[in-house]
């Protein structure tokens, strides 16, 4: 790969966050704007004795504890960012290849020196490793606002508050597990994520019922044909939280090189191979 | 044989989930992958749902 198809790859994926700005950048925004306004609320609503004697106790906690042992703990914190990230990822995938034949600029970007491979890429790489960066970012402004917040009110309260600090360590090692375990999820959930690209790729309308629809019929034809059940079995199979989950760097290895792993890999890559190839018809 | 796969959308598509399916099915087969759906472990109790069914089918 040289230099000029880096940056074609580069402008591919910023056209990507362009179009897509709505999803990756204004909506964790907005949830990070909705958890402060909450954690405002909730601190109005409580007494100072409460709020002295939980940063006190917050502080006492964390002082001196490894930030690397206690990240996971920070992890709980992601949820609603991860749950929003996964609900506009479905969106995305569902629409990417669609939206393009839809609004016919499938031609325009069929005109230019830009190959199908390369374009489903850029949507994997989107939705993997681009966009999760702008949500761990949300979430380190949230945490340094957090942070700030509470040594302030701590100060106030002449508490000393170089436990916190502490705290403050382990929940932005929290982000980098996090981030590491969506990338994880990415690769683990590659079939799934093949198979909504495909059904982008294909559907002249309703990608999302069409990639159900086939999925049961589909399910219905092996259990007809074959008399077995392994692509319910498959998907149950991978359908546990702890098998991409990142809590430890150790976990890093162990999750992204096993057998399990490499099979999805391979699977979701016909699903891939399968969308790339739907890319030349065009309605 | 290519021309025939890719003669329109539907023949990809057909060929590409027969592939698919066939991999899983061959892989399953070889594997013996079994789903884990119908046993639910967790710290508090065990839920097997096929000695449920046994359960009901011996009272039947």
């Amino acid at each position: 790969m040289n230099k000029f198809h880096l940056l074609q790859f580069r402008a591919l994926l910023k056209r990507e966050m362009l179009e897509h700005r709505n999803l990756f950048i204004v909506a964790p925004a907005i949830l990070a704007g909705l958890v402060l306004l909450f954690s405002v609320w909730a601190m109005t609503r409580m007494g100072q004795d409460l709020i002295s004697v939980g940063i006190e106790y917050m502080a006492l906690l964390f002082n001196g504890l490894s930030p690397l042992e206690m990240a996971p703990i920070f992890m709980f914190l992601a949820i609603p960012f991860i749950g929003v990230f996964y609900f506009c990822a479905i969106i995305y995938l569902m629409n990417s290849l669609y939206q393009d034949r839809q609004e016919l600029s499938i031609l325009f970007w069929q005109s230019m020196p830009v190959s199908n491979l390369n374009t489903v890429l850029s949507k994997l790489v989107t939705i993997g490793i681009v966009a999760p960066l702008f949500y761990i970012a949300t979430m380190f402004v949230l945490y340094v606002i957090a942070m700030l917040w509470l040594t302030i009110l701590g100060w106030s309260y002449d508490i000393e508050v170089a436990g916190l600090g502490y705290m403050f360590l382990a929940a932005v090692a929290s982000l980098i597990f996090v981030y590491l375990s969506i990338i994880t999820t990415t690769l683990w959930l590659l079939p799934t994520i093949g198979w909504v690209i495909l059904f982008s790729a294909f559907a002249k309308r309703t990608p999302i019922m069409w990639a159900i629809g086939v999925f049961i019929l589909v399910g219905f034809l092996e259990e007809f044909i074959f008399g077995t059940q392994f692509l319910g079995n498959f998907v149950e199979s991978r359908s546990t939280p702890m098998q991409y989950l990142i809590l430890d760097f150790q976990d890093v290895v162990e999750r992204l090189i096993n057998y399990d792993m490499l099979f999805g890999i391979l699977v979701g890559s016909i699903l891939l191979a399968g969308a790339v190839y739907m890319r030349r018809f065009i309605d | 044989m290519k021309n025939i796969i890719l003669k329109n959308r539907y023949t990809l598509l057909v060929t590409v989930l027969t592939v698919y399916i066939v991999v899983l099915v061959i892989e399953g087969s070889i594997t013996g992958r079994q789903a884990q759906v119908l046993n639910f472990e967790n710290p508090f109790f065990d839920l097997h749902i096929k000695d449920l069914e046994e359960l009901v089918e011996r009272h039947t």
